[in-house]
């Protein structure tokens, strides 16, 4: 069960800023994740046990620089930032 | 009432691999912003974490060099808190499965400072505040380090300085960091909190947070310390908040208070697999652990004879220590190594900085053949200490300031002419020294020395000289 308490303690939590409507429709849209994402837990495994990465162990990966990205590519999806910087403009209420 | 400082302290190390801990980008300090990342280390979505082999080894080094016990089987997990240093919004870290485990650093006392646990991370980047604006440079982004996590063990600042150096020369020697403070290699988180004398219960604590260096740090816990006292003094109670240094007034202030604390939201991170490694590479990794700091002293006092005090002024210096331990191979004592390194190569390093780059014109081989010249009585100290200070000057090798000749050792018949010699061309000398002016004597002797380019004893000098003025 979602309450209106756990959503406004998750928003705090993502620095998000919902209205009263917002909150009622999110109790809505939360539930149903989570219902959805419950169905998983009907299913019968049995005896087989499980972690969430299916007993996979050790992919590791040997410590040799590969070229980073062009400064450009990387500021890309914050329309090229502000002097090579990724760029966060003062919050104004 | 008395008081007694109850602290903890969790230290961040960066880890000094060539490449990130989930990406192949570079970890050099510096370079201009945001030229050492990819889609992987900016957080972009639909990437995968790889994680680097060495990053593991060198955290189980670190482990097995402050004693811990290593958790064969390791897991990642995901760190949730909205900041923009973090692109993904969670901080890849490990939370209930550390590499390593119960651990301890002992302090000259021989008290031991527990350590908890030892944790790989990756680091946040770096935020620029500019007029409320902000500007991220996600360089440092991923970068690796590991968090050493103490018990509440330390009863005092000048404990936990301590404590921190010795952690720092331990990660200097295996060479897993660099460790250094002042650009953001190693930085303290310190936990305090204050307890009647005798008690047994832990006060309520506050966090300071970030603190990168030393002087600093000291000075924050006595003012918290102080602070804290005088709150409860006065019939106050100590919040538990995190907190912030401020260097300029030498004061806290409050960050977040309690009720803002982070809630994590800690889960194991499905994007990496479990991290297994088997007793025996541990034991490899055991066996390829460098002479810990130690090791050194003790084998420096024990084996070879060199004071306490000086063993630790080298020992205190990985690059000292290692070029000591170069310049005495082949030497039957070391001593003599060791008395040129703190008198004559030390007299010539200004400031901690100096010692530490330890950047000096004379090789280890350099001081190695001038110091085998002394151990076989080719020369005498005087003039190994002389002909030194010339080499630090100049860079130059022995050769250039010791002839064939000089190396010639001077025979007692020699040595006793060339006293005769002195006296006679010194009759002031002799005269003000027949008066009882003992410092006379330093004449004839320096006149000695002149004559035979220092390589003679000055005890043995002194004697030949004293002799010839009693058959005047
Ligand atoms: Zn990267």
């Amino acid at each position: 069960m979602v309450t209106k308490e756990d959503i406004i303690k998750l928003a705090k939590l993502g620095k998000l800023y919902l209205t009263e409507e917002e909150l009622d429709s999110a109790v809505k849209d939360m539930t149903n994740i989570i219902g959805f994402a419950n169905e998983i837990s009907k299913v019968d495994t049995g005896d087989t046990e499980f972690d969430n990465i299916n007993g996979l162990e050790n992919a590791l990966r040997e410590d040799i620089v590969e070229e980073s990205f062009d400064e450009d590519l990387i500021l890309k999806n914050v329309d090229g930032g502000k002097d090579g910087f990724f760029y966060i403009k003062k919050y104004q209420n | 009432m008395k008081y007694e400082l109850v602290s903890g302290l969790e230290t961040h190390v960066e880890l000094s691999t060539k490449t990130k801990i989930f990406c192949s980008c570079r970890t050099d300090f510096g370079g201009e912003p945001n030229t050492h990342c990819c889609p992987i280390c900016i957080g972009l979505p639909g990437t995968l974490p790889k994680l680097n082999k060495e990053v593991v080894r060198y955290a189980i080094m670190a482990g097995l060099a402050t004693n811990c016990e290593i958790n064969l089987i390791s897991k990642m997990d995901r760190k949730n808190y909205v900041y923009p240093d973090l692109p993904k919004a969670y901080q890849i870290s490990q939370y209930d499965l550390p590499l390593c485990k119960n651990g301890y650093i002992q302090l000259d006392s021989g008290k031991k400072i527990r350590i908890a646990r030892i944790h790989i991370e990756e680091d946040a980047g770096k935020l620029v505040h500019k007029g409320g604006d902000v500007y991220v440079d996600y360089n440092r982004g991923g970068v690796p380090l590991i968090e050493i996590v103490t018990q509440p063990d330390i009863r005092s600042s000048e404990e936990a300085r301590e404590y921190v150096e010795k952690l720092q020369l331990i990660m200097r020697y295996i060479g897993v960091s660099d460790c250094k403070m002042q650009e953001g290699s190693m930085r303290c988180d310190v936990n305090i909190s204050v307890r009647p004398e005798g008690s047994e219960e832990f006060g309520t604590r506050t966090e300071i947070k970030n603190m990168n260096s030393l002087t600093f740090m000291t000075k924050a816990m006595e003012y918290e310390k102080n602070r804290q006292i005088e709150l409860i003094e006065n019939g106050g109670k100590v919040e538990q908040e995190t907190l912030r240094y401020i260097e300029s007034s030498g004061t806290t202030e409050s960050m977040r208070g309690k009720e803002d604390a982070h809630d994590y939201r800690y889960f194991r991170e499905p994007d990496l697999v479990t991290i297994h490694t088997l007793s025996e590479e541990v034991e490899n990794i055991r066996k390829s652990l460098p002479e810990l700091p130690t090791a050194r002293i003790k084998k420096y006092i024990e084996k070879f004879g060199i004071s306490e005090k000086d063993a630790e002024s080298i020992v205190k210096y990985k690059n000292i220590s290692d070029f000591f331990e170069k310049a005495i191979q082949g030497i039957e004592n070391p001593k003599i190594v060791s008395n040129f390194i703190i008198g004559q190569i030390f007299s010539t390093l200004n400031n901690e900085q100096e010692k530490e780059s330890f950047d000096i014109k004379v090789s280890a081989e350099s001081l190695n053949e001038l110091c085998k010249l002394v151990e076989s009585k080719k020369i005498n100290v005087g003039l190994a200490k002389s002909t030194l200070l010339k080499m630090l000057e100049t860079g130059k090798n022995v050769s250039n300031f010791i002839s064939q000749e000089d190396m010639q050792s001077i025979s007692e018949e020699k040595l006793l002419e060339i006293c005769k010699k002195a006296v006679d061309s010194n009759p002031n000398a002799v005269k003000d020294y027949l008066s009882g002016k003992e410092k006379a004597l330093k004449v004839l002797i320096g006149f000695v020395m002149k004559e035979t380019k220092g390589k003679v004893d000055a005890l043995n000098t002194q004697k030949n000289i004293l002799d010839t003025i009693k058959n005047i």
